[in-house]
């Protein structure tokens, strides 16, 4: 900095604050023109995370920063509350029944329309339309067992339920749509209280014969590639959960084609496709970016 | 405070937890001195494999929790879900700092007070009995001290694995939404490695004071 030198020791203070207070312009800047797109800690989210990030960065000249594979729904919820984040995906049963705690019941489409205005009116957060897909909860066990023993439904459960183990992620023990209220439905009584563990190792525990049966997603790609079955829901006990972008209300205001461009999204993602992304992901391990790009390319040209 | 009252309608589990999380430090930082003692002190007689045995602590220090749990659920007699596979990741965790402050110790002391103890006509066993370990047992005891204190804050990964321990609460309330939940979990954590951190300092002090 060869002007830096020639100043002297008094002036060097006002330039130091003049360089820290246009520091301090620059980053407030900084942050107002720039998206920051968010994701919870598993594949999924972190694939419709980088989905949404490309497609503002082409369809858009506003700038995006990712801060994926943040610590779950909970963590996702507080840094878009605060404005750390801009948007992430969030799934419609979730924030109704984890977030904004309303009791279970009601179909799809209420679901999505009570979770839009309550978001709007609590948070100022605006949901997109649904992707298209729904990611429920699957009540999954080894293929080669539901074979032996016949099960088809979760219905079928009950009847083996005593002899087999489960283990279950925390927060499908704890949420009122849950183990406890499926417990009910279904009358399932295990052998000893269900294992409370990480929701990724379940799926080792399952393949490796340490548990039996999981509840895992429906989406997940590695039911077909460790040999599970999902047992069908056939008493309805789950709510739906569509997922669809979760966006500050504020970053809509001051950028409007952010909100055309995740428009172009509606509808888009099937089960079947999401599945099928899940795949790539986890069990081919392709890199989520080249796997977000080639999707963008065939469903959004 | 909502944290309070939670403790009064859960006190039954609450107990239970405190106690299985202990259990867990107890049992991997007992398991790991057993192990990381005598390493260190084969390692002062063996300075070759000095490198590989702590590059080795290190890099289990590096692999993250959820990681290491994946790899040991298959392993036969370590491995599956429960307390076992937990001890055994909090085990490797706490080696390092066992496992090096001993070395360090032992290798510290004055090479003179050492020849010192051969002129005399020690032998390897006795000079190790004598004046190695009680001159080390300082920086021994503030690697077990270290290992302890971090141990009860790793202790809560057990919780990923069916293991129990204070992380339930904390898992839970991340799951759930809910502070209080995450609270109750996290203070009772942090008021035992406190606890554990005084104590062994404590007992380091007297220690220090019995050999002056």
């Amino acid at each position: 900095m060869a002007a830096d030198v020639r100043v002297g020791r008094l002036d060097r203070w006002t330039v130091g604050r003049g360089v820290l207070l246009g520091a301090l312009a620059l980053w407030g800047c900084h942050r107002r023109d720039r998206i920051v797109v968010g994701s919870k800690n598993f594949t999924e989210s972190d694939l419709l995370g980088e989905i949404v990030a490309q497609q503002i960065q082409r369809r858009t000249s506003v700038p995006v920063e990712r801060r994926f594979h943040l610590g779950g729904t909970f963590v996702c919820h507080q840094a878009i509350t605060a404005g750390q984040i801009d948007l992430y995906v969030e799934y419609t049963g979730t924030a109704y029944t984890a977030l904004l705690k309303l009791p279970p019941g009601p179909g799809p489409d209420s679901v999505y329309r009570a979770v839009a205005a309550q978001y709007r009116q609590r948070f100022g957060l605006v949901w997109g339309k649904p992707l298209g897909f729904d990611n429920t909860f699957a009540i999954t066990a080894r293929r080669a067992d539901a074979a032996r023993h016949g099960l088809q439904r979760i219905s079928d459960l009950a009847r083996v339920a005593p002899r087999w183990r489960a283990g279950f992620g925390y927060e499908f023990l704890e949420r009122a749509d849950g183990f406890r209220g499926l417990a009910d439905v279904y009358g399932l009584r295990f052998a000893a209280p269900p294992t409370a563990m990480d929701l990724g190792l379940t799926y080792r525990a399952l393949a490796e014969g340490k548990v039996d049966v999981i509840a895992g997603n429906s989406t997940d790609g590695q039911i077909a590639a460790l040999d599970l079955v999902v047992l069908e829901d056939d008493r309805h006990y789950f709510p739906p959960y569509q997922a669809a972008t979760v966006t500050r209300g504020q970053t809509l205001d001051a950028h409007p084609e952010v909100g055309r461009a995740l428009a172009e999204l509606d509808g888009k993602i099937s089960n079947a496709e999401m599945r099928r992304l899940n795949a790539l992901a986890d069990v081919e391990h392709k890199d989520i970016a080249a796997i977000a790009r080639e999707w963008l390319q065939v469903n959004a040209p | 405070m909502s944290v309070l009252a939670f403790y009064a309608r859960n006190a039954q589990e609450v107990l239970g937890l405190i106690w299985e999380h202990m259990y867990l430090v107890l049992i991997s930082t007992g398991t790991a001195i057993l192990i990381g003692v005598p390493l260190g002190i084969a390692l002062t007689r063996r300075p070759a494999w000095r490198g590989s045995v702590l590059g080795l602590a290190n890099v289990f220090q590096t692999v993250p929790s959820l990681a290491l749990f994946g790899f040991l659920i298959p392993l036969p007699f370590l491995g599956g879900i429960g307390a076992r596979t937990a001890i055994v990741a909090l085990v490797l965790y706490a080696l390092l700092p066992i496992v090096r402050n001993t070395y360090t110790g032992i290798a510290g002391v004055d090479p003179a007070v050492r020849e010192a103890g051969r002129g005399m006509g020690m032998t390897d066993g006795q000079l190790l009995r004598l004046v190695e370990l009680p001159l080390s047992l300082g920086v021994i005891l503030a690697g077990v001290r270290v290992a302890t204190v971090v141990g009860v804050g790793t202790a809560t990964i057990a919780a990923a694995i069916g293991a129990g321990g204070l992380g339930v609460y904390i898992f839970r309330g991340v799951a759930t939404v809910d502070n209080t939940l995450i609270l109750a979990g996290a203070l009772p954590a942090a008021l035992m490695a406190i606890a554990a951190d005084g104590l062994l300092g404590l007992a380091e002090r007297r220690l220090a004071w019995r050999r002056t």
